[in-house]
C-alpha cells in the first residue's frame, strides 16, 4: 500500500502549488454543484466548469507525472504496474466514482450519464498529459465540432437521449486510456538528447523536457527534427569549409554561431517561418473559421511569438553551462571577458532574428485578418521588436538564477513588449509616421540599448561558469 | 578500526613532493573551494613536475574533479592561486589553452553534432592538430565519424572525448576518470596511446582514476587526495620500494595494534594484527613478534591496497 500511496502522491509532490489549486477549484465546484437546489440553477454552469475543469486538470497533471515516471528503469520496480493499476484505480474512485454516488445520494438528475462523461473528462486528461497525438485527436473533434455547429447540437441531443450513449462514452473513455497507457506503459529505445539550445520550436507554450525527463516524439516531430538537424549540418560544413579557406574573426564568430545555435541558420529559420505559417493559417481558417480578429492584438501577438525564444535560450545556456568548458578550452581566449564577449557576439545574432520573425508573423497575421492598417503594423513591429528582443537577450544573459526569478521576468518583458507595441501603435496612429515612428524608436531604442550596453558590461565583468546547474 | 595518531605526522611527511629539477607545470598554493558551506579543497599546495604522469586519488567526493577543474580555470577558487606553465591561472592566457588537453569525466556536449563535424569545428581552432592520429583512432576505436554524438553510447562519447583531448598533442593532458566507461580493450588501447605520448619529451599527465591498474602500467607518481588536502605525492616505485604491510597474528587476538616505527595505519581483524608501514625494520619487528608471541607476515602491498589503507 506504501508504494500506492507513493503513486499517489507524486502529482502533489512535482507541482504542489498546482495541485492543490486543481483540488481546491474542484472542491469548490463539487460543493456548488451539492449546493444546486439550495442556490438554484444560475450557478450551475460556473459550478460544472469548476468541478470539470478541476477534473480535466487533474488528470493531465496525472498524466505528466507517469510520463516523467514511466521510464525503463521504472519497471523493474517489483509490481510497478500492479501498484500502477491500484493507484489509478483509487484515483478512479475519488475523482469518478465519489462525485457520482454523492449525485446519486442527493437525487441529480441524469446521474449514470453525469458519472460517465467525468470519467471521459478524467481520459481525456489523461491522455492530454501524457500524448500529443491523442491530443490533436481530441481538438480534431472540437474542430469538427466548430466547422458545423448545428450538426453538432443535433448529434449531442439525439445522444442525450439515446440509451447508447452511455455505454459509447465509457467505450470511449476506456479506449483513450487504453491508448494512452499501451504507449506510457511500453518500453521504448531513448532518443537521441537534442542541444538544449536548437530551436525547432513553433510554438510559444513548447517547453523542453527537464529533470532529465525522456524526450517522447512522434513520427512527424522526427522528421522536422531531422530536416532541422539537416541544415544545421550543412550550415556547419559550410560555416567550416569558408574559415578554412580564409580564416578570419567573423568568420570565426560565425563557426560559434553555428555551434552554440545550430537551428538558427538561414535555411532552418526559412523553415521554422513556413512551418508556423501553415500551422497558424490552418488554425485560423480551420480551427477558428476565420472569426474577426482585432489587428493589433494580432500584432502584439506576434511580438509574444518572437520572444519565446529567449526564455528557452536562457534555460538551454545554463543546461550548456558543463558542456561549455570544451568550447573554452577550444576557443582559448586572452581572457575571460574575451571569452563572454565571444559567447556575447554568437547570441547577438537571436535580436536581427527575432525581428526578421516579428515581421514575418505580423505579414502573417495581416494577411489573415486582412489588417486595414497593415504598414502601421509592420513598421511598429519592426520598431518595437529590436529593442524587446535587446532586452529579453539582457535578462536572459544576466537575470535570475532561479526557475521563478526567470519566469517572472518573461512574464515582465512579454507584457511590457505587447504593451509597448500598443502604445507604439497608438503613437503611430497620433503622430503619424515620420513622428510617431521617430518618438517611438528613440524611446524604444534607447531604453533597449542601455539595457543591453549594461547587461553587456555585466556578463563581461563576470567569470564564464561551467557547473552544472543546482536546480 | 583504530587509527594511530603517528598516522598525520608521518602523512605530513609523506605530503613532501618528490625531488625535482624540472619547473613545475602545475603550481597551486593554499588553493581554497567551498560549494555552499561545504569545504571541498582546503588550502591546497601542489606541484606537478613536467613530464610526468600523476595519478591522482581519493576517494568519491574527495574533490578530485573539483581539483582538476580548478587547475584548468573552470571553477572559480575561493583562495589561493594557481600556475600553469608558470603563468598564474587568473585569466586564461589565450594559446596556453592550447598546449591543455582536457577529458571531463562525462562528455555530452553538442549532441546534434556528428563525430566529424565535431572534430573538424575543435580542429578548425588549433594551430597543431594531429589528423592522422584522429583518423587513426576513430578507426581502431571504432567511432563512426557520421554518427550523431547524441547517439553515441558512454562509453564512445569517452573514446571521443580522448581524441579530442590527445590529438593536439598538449603539453598538459588532464583527465579525469577518462576510463571509467571503457571496456577492458579500449582502456587498454588508451593506455598505449597515453604511453605514447608520454614518450615525446616535456609531456605531463594528470590522471584522476579508481582502476590503480593502469597507474601501475604508466607508472605514475601518486598524489592522495583526502580530507579536501594533498597528503602526499610520491612515485610508485618508492611508494612500492618503502610500504609494507606487516601482520601479526597471534590466536588470543589484539585488544589493540602495536606501534612500530613509521607506522601509517594499524586495523585489527580478529588475530591479525595489520600494519601499513613505511621504511620498516625488519628486525624490530621480528623482535616484536617473538615478544607478543606472534607470527609476523611483511607483504608488499599493492596500489589498490595502499589507496584502501589510506585514501
Amino acid at each position: 500500500m506504501k508504494a500506492v500511496w507513493q503513486l499517489w502522491l507524486q502529482p502533489c509532490r512535482q507541482t504542489t502549488l498546482i495541485a492543490v489549486l486543481v483540488q481546491l477549484m474542484w472542491l469548490g465546484g463539487a460543493v456548488a454543484l451539492g449546493l444546486m437546489p439550495a442556490m438554484g440553477n444560475a450557478a450551475a454552469s460556473g459550478a460544472a466548469i469548476l468541478f470539470g475543469g478541476g477534473t480535466w486538470l487533474w488528470f493531465m497533471m496525472i498524466g505528466q507525472c507517469l510520463r516523467g515516471l514511466c521510464r525503463p528503469e521504472s519497471f523493474l520496480l517489483p509490481d510497478f504496474r500492479r501498484h500502477l493499476a491500484w493507484g489509478g484505480a483509487l484515483e478512479l474512485a475519488q475523482w469518478v466514482l465519489l462525485p457520482t454516488l454523492a449525485a446519486a445520494v442527493l437525487g441529480a438528475p441524469h446521474v449514470w450519464l453525469a458519472g460517465t462523461l467525468i470519467l471521459l473528462l478524467a481520459a481525456i486528461g489523461l491522455a492530454s498529459g501524457t500524448e500529443r497525438y491523442i491530443n490533436l485527436m481530441i481538438w480534431g473533434v472540437f474542430v469538427l465540432a466548430g466547422w458545423k455547429p448545428g450538426l453538432a447540437s443535433q448529434i449531442a441531443r439525439a445522444a442525450a437521449a439515446s440509451p447508447l450513449t452511455i455505454p459509447l462514452l465509457l467505450l470511449v473513455a476506456v479506449l483513450l486510456v487504453r491508448l494512452t497507457l499501451r504507449s506510457m506503459l511500453r518500453i521504448e529505445d531513448r532518443e537521441a538528447d537534442v542541444s538544449p539550445l536548437s530551436n525547432t520550436q513553433l510554438g510559444r507554450s513548447r517547453m523542453r523536457p527537464v529533470d532529465g525527463r525522456p524526450a517522447r516524439r512522434g513520427k512527424l516531430t522526427k522528421v522536422i527534427t531531422a530536416w532541422f538537424d539537416g541544415t544545421s549540418q550543412r550550415a556547419m560544413e559550410s560555416a567550416l569549409a569558408r574559415y578554412r579557406q580564409r580564416p578570419s574573426w567573423r568568420l570565426r564568430a560565425v563557426l560559434v554561431r553555428r555551434l552554440l545555435l545550430p537551428h538558427d541558420n538561414p535555411q532552418a529559420i526559412a523553415l521554422r517561418l513556413l512551418l508556423v505559417a501553415v500551422i497558424v493559417s490552418f488554425y485560423v481558417i480551420a480551427v477558428m473559421h476565420r472569426q474577426r480578429f482585432n489587428a493589433e492584438i494580432v500584432g502584439a501577438y506576434a511580438i509574444l511569438l518572437c520572444l519565446s525564444r529567449f526564455p528557452q535560450l536562457g534555460r538551454g545556456m545554463r543546461r550548456m553551462q558543463p558542456n561549455l568548458a570544451d568550447l573554452y578550452l577550444t576557443l582559448a581566449p586572452q581572457t575571460r571577458a574575451d571569452y563572454q564577449k565571444t559567447l556575447i557576439d554568437a547570441l547577438l545574432i537571436l535580436v536581427p532574428i527575432s525581428v526578421l520573425s516579428a515581421l514575418a508573423y505580423t505579414a502573417l497575421g495581416v494577411v489573415l485578418v486582412h489588417a486595414t492598417e497593415p504598414a502601421r503594423m509592420l513598421v511598429d513591429a519592426a520598431i518595437v521588436a529590436a529593442p524587446a528582443s535587446l532586452v529579453a537577450l539582457a535578462v536572459h544573459l544576466i537575470g535570475p538564477e532561479g526557475t521563478l526569478g526567470r519566469s517572472l521576468v518573461d512574464i515582465v518583458v512579454t507584457l511590457g513588449a505587447m504593451a509597448v507595441y500598443w502604445g507604439g501603435y497608438w503613437l503611430l496612429g497620433a503622430l503619424g509616421f515620420a513622428l510617431g515612428g521617430l518618438v517611438l524608436v528613440i524611446v524604444t531604442m534607447s531604453f533597449g540599448l542601455t539595457v543591453w550596453v549594461a547587461a553587456q558590461r555585466e556578463y563581461q565583468r563576470r567569470p564564464p561558469c561551467f557547473d552544472a546547474p543546482l536546480t | 578500526m583504530p587509527v594511530l595518531d603517528q598516522e598525520s605526522t608521518l602523512a605530513t611527511d609523506l605530503a613532501r613532493p618528490p625531488s625535482t629539477d624540472t619547473a613545475p607545470v602545475v603550481r597551486v598554493r593554499a588553493l581554497r573551494k567551498s560549494f555552499k558551506k561545504r569545504e571541498v579543497l582546503c588550502g591546497i599546495d601542489w606541484d606537478v613536475p613536467a613530464g610526468r604522469v600523476i595519478g591522482l586519488l581519493g576517494r568519491n567526493g574527495a574533490g578530485k574533479t573539483t581539483l582538476l577543474r580548478c587547475l584548468l580555470g573552470l571553477s572559480p577558487i575561493d583562495g589561493g592561486n594557481v600556475e600553469l606553465f608558470g603563468e598564474p591561472m587568473t585569466e586564461p592566457g589565450g594559446e596556453r589553452m592550447h598546449r591543455i588537453g582536457f577529458v571531463p569525466q562525462t562528455f555530452d556536449l553538442f549532441p546534434w553534432m556528428k563525430v566529424r563535424a565535431y572534430l573538424d569545428f575543435t580542429a578548425a581552432f588549433y594551430a597543431n592538430w594531429n589528423h592522422a592520429l584522429t583518423d587513426r583512432l576513430l578507426a581502431d576505436w571504432q567511432l563512426d565519424p557520421k554518427q550523431k554524438i547524441g547517439e553515441l553510447s558512454q562509453g564512445q562519447r569517452q573514446k571521443l572525448a580522448i581524441v579530442r583531448a590527445i590529438a593536439p598533442e598538449p603539453d598538459l593532458l588532464v583527465l579525469d576518470e577518462p576510463v571509467a566507461s571503457l571496456d577492458p580493450q579500449a582502456r587498454r588501447a588508451f593506455m598505449g596511446e597515453l604511453l605514447e605520448l608520454m614518450r615525446q619529451p616535456g609531456k605531463t599527465v594528470i590522471f584522476s582514476t579508481h582502476i590503480t591498474a593502469d597507474l601501475e602500467r604508466a607508472e605514475a607518481d601518486i598524489t592522495l587526495l583526502r580530507d579536501g588536502a594533498i597528503q602526499f605525492t610520491r612515485p610508485l616505485a618508492e611508494l612500492r620500494q618503502r610500504m609494507r604491510r606487516v601482520v601479526l597474528s597471534r590466536p588470543g587476538g589484539w585488544t589493540e595494534a602495536p606501534v612500530v616505527a613509521g607506522l601509517l595505519k594499524a586495523t585489527v581483524k580478529g588475530g591479525e594484527a595489520q600494519l601499513l608501514v613505511e621504511d620498516p625494520s625488519v628486525e624490530s619487528l621480528h623482535a616484536l613478534a617473538e615478544r607478543e608471541g606472534a607470527e609476523l607476515r611483511i607483504e608488499t602491498p599493492t596500489l589498490e591496497d595502499l589507496f584502501v589503507e589510506l585514501a
